[in-house]
């Protein structure tokens, strides 16, 4: 009895310190991440996505026909709607609808996660250096953003379209990445203008530390969830600059995104005639611009405490 | 007789004032004076307590000498030599030598760097020692501060720790890069009692096996009294008196001091031995020089605390006050 006893205890004891949970800033805020609804919601949308991202290249696997771009059914020459072979239909020169939809999603994510990359790096370095350095390089940092802030991202994009002839998808990235950094810039900068007062990062400064030191070790980790929080958001607006270009018709030609894919169907004068070639890549603009607003929503609440339910 | 009691700090007539940021729109300036021709002497080996209420410029005193600030004008010297000259190398030498523990344990750590990684820090800053070396130095300060088994605590993050823990990491953090002088900046006023007395210990042990000199900034004239070997009183930026912690307790000269030591309470004998310096009304302000505790004494006169500002005068056996009717 009294040996069983103290066994338990003695067990208890053993499990207290070596079972202590180990989870990191990072795990914890998955946790609350996956019990959001709205975020569960988004990652799975997401994740059809990207499975129709991988699945794009299954397509010119099975029949050259099946390639996006110069894949031709030879039977068929002019819009048709779904069959057994092609599930989708076909568009006006018989390439086939699902082939595009699918390359589509690859080029989407493309476009959106590099461009809005490429922005949440520049914004958020140029907003830390801005915050933490502060008095000179703050102010023309800031008002180089506000510059960049106020010009129309579409309108420059055009302009620069209609001086350098047709832009290369690459070239279409960059440009709006280059455009939508100011806004993350700003955000940054507060943040860290509220870290800075700290005494932790002063704790650093007696250690020692240098200014790149301080920014890179200690600014920058409390910063990103809130940089990936806005990489969410600029991805879904890249995505959008990019389907308006091409829509417009200044899109990549030798790419195929649902923006071009919509350009085809209005060109061609299918508008209202083939809703199996309109519909699909409206659809799916929609919903994955929906997909990354409700990822970037759910990680807003898990960020920020006082968004969270109260009886969740 | 001359190794014993060498200075380790010096500050020599240090005046600092905060202003408010001038804008376009408003031109006044806001002045605050934090200290006002302050000299202070800190001998090595010792534990200095600093005590002041809010807003009395503990804290400035302590910033000045890290060098998170400088002065207004004055020099701070440390083993003789001006800090404020201090640029790159020499400096990055002066941060290993001199360390501050903070306030409040809950700001004071990176809430996204492990402890270790928080130790291990100042190490790689001023790279010392390879990876075993360093491990072996994190775990030996960690085991300094009570942290036991340092195992344990190596891989948690802040918010899994307590604010005793908290502080005693901050501690380690402090003391890993062996420094000889720590700033300690109300290291316990964020705790709850208890904890209080276990950081206080520390303190000592540091003071004792370490042989560091530590500043110990605080408002509670019995927390210092417990931990100190000397005693300085601070008001509003002037150094008011300053001696063995023994003989400021029992014997304060200061009408500050005894105000101080009035506010602290006791048990059994609440009303009876009461020094009763302060008063219940404040005076009105003088404009020109005068004593800056004058508003607030209940033992100034007229025609002597209101013309002149008293200097600190030594009165006996390294007891020094700054007051006319002492």
């Amino acid at each position: 009895m009294v040996t069983n006893t103290s066994d338990s205890m003695a067990g208890a004891l053993d499990m207290l310190p070596k079972k202590r949970q180990k989870i990191s800033a990072f795990n914890e805020k998955w946790l609350i991440f996956k019990e959001n609804f709205i975020g569960r919601a988004g990652l799975i949308l997401l994740s059809l996505f990207a499975l129709m991202a991988l699945l794009s290249f299954i397509p010119p696997l099975i029949d050259p026909m099946y390639h996006p771009m110069t894949g031709v059914d030879p039977k068929i020459s002019c819009s048709v709607g779904p069959s057994i072979h092609h599930w989708l239909g076909t568009d006006f020169i018989g390439r086939d609808i699902l082939s595009q939809l699918l390359a589509g999603a690859k080029i989407a994510f493309m476009v959106g996660i590099s461009s809005a990359f490429i922005s949440i790096v520049l914004g958020t370095s140029i907003g830390m250096i801005a915050g933490y350095f502060g008095r000179y390089i703050d102010a023309i940092l800031m008002r180089l953003a506000d510059i960049i802030m106020v010009m129309p991202t579409l309108l420059v994009v055009l302009i620069f379209s209609s001086l350098f002839g047709q832009l290369n998808i690459w070239t279409i990235v960059l440009v709006i990445a280059l455009f939508r950094w100011p806004g993350v810039s700003r955000v940054i900068r507060a943040q860290t203008l509220t870290l800075k007062q700290r005494p932790f990062i002063e704790a650093a400064k007696l250690a020692g530390a240098s200014p790149i030191r301080i920014i890179l070790r200690h600014i920058m980790p409390n910063v990103l969830p809130l940089s990936l929080l806005y990489m969410t958001f600029r991805v879904s607006s890249a995505i959008i600059i990019e389907a308006a270009l091409a829509f417009l018709g200044f899109g990549d030609p030798s790419s195929v995104s649902w923006g071009m894919m919509l350009q085809w169907v209005w060109k061609t004068g299918h508008m209202f005639q083939a809703p199996y070639w309109l519909l699909p890549p409206g659809i799916c603009i929609s919903l994955i611009t929906l997909s990354f607003y409700m990822v970037g929503r759910a990680m807003d609440e898990v960020l920020d405490p006082r968004l969270r339910k109260e009886d969740d | 007789m001359k190794t014993t009691t060498k200075l380790i700090v010096e500050l020599d007539h240090i005046r600092k004032v905060y202003r408010s940021k001038q804008t376009f729109f408003r031109s006044d300036q806001k002045k605050i004076i934090a200290l006002e021709c302050l000299s202070m002497k800190i001998k090595r080996g010792e534990i200095l307590g600093l005590v002041g209420e809010s807003g009395s410029g503990k804290t400035t005193i302590g910033r000045l000498i890290v060098k998170l600030e400088n002065p207004d004008t004055g020099k701070i010297y440390l083993d003789d030599k001006d800090i404020s000259l201090l640029k790159r190398n020499s400096l990055k030498n002066f941060r290993s030598r001199l360390q501050m523990i903070f306030q409040d344990p809950y700001q004071s750590l990176n809430p996204q760097l492990s402890v270790f990684d928080t130790v291990v820090e100042p190490l790689i800053i001023h790279k010392i020692g390879d990876s075993t070396s360093r491990q072996k130095q994190v775990n030996q300060s960690l085991e300094l501060v009570d942290l036991k088994p340092p195992a344990d605590f190596l891989d948690s993050y802040p918010h899994q720790l307590s604010g005793g823990q908290r502080q005693r990491v901050a501690i380690a953090r402090a003391i890993v890069l062996k420094p000889e002088f720590i700033v300690a900046d109300e290291p316990t006023s964020m705790l709850d009692a208890t904890v209080q007395l276990q950081i206080f210990d520390i303190l000592l042990e540091l003071k004792n096996k370490l042989n560091i000199t530590i500043l110990f900034i605080t408002h509670s004239i019995t927390a210092a009294r417990y931990l100190c070997d000397r005693i300085a009183v601070i008001y509003r930026g002037h150094l008011m008196e300053q001696g063995p912690a023994q003989d400021v307790m029992t014997n304060p000269k200061h009408p500050y001091t005894k105000a101080l030591i009035d506010a602290h309470p006791k048990f059994g004998y609440a009303n009876k031995k009461q020094y009763k310096t302060l008063l219940k009304t404040q005076r009105e302000p003088v404009n020109g020089e005068c004593c800056p505790f004058f508003i607030r004494c209940e033992i100034a006169k007229m025609g002597v605390c209101d013309i002149k500002t008293p200097e600190l005068k030594k009165k006996h056996n390294h007891h020094s006050v700054a007051c006319f009717f002492s």
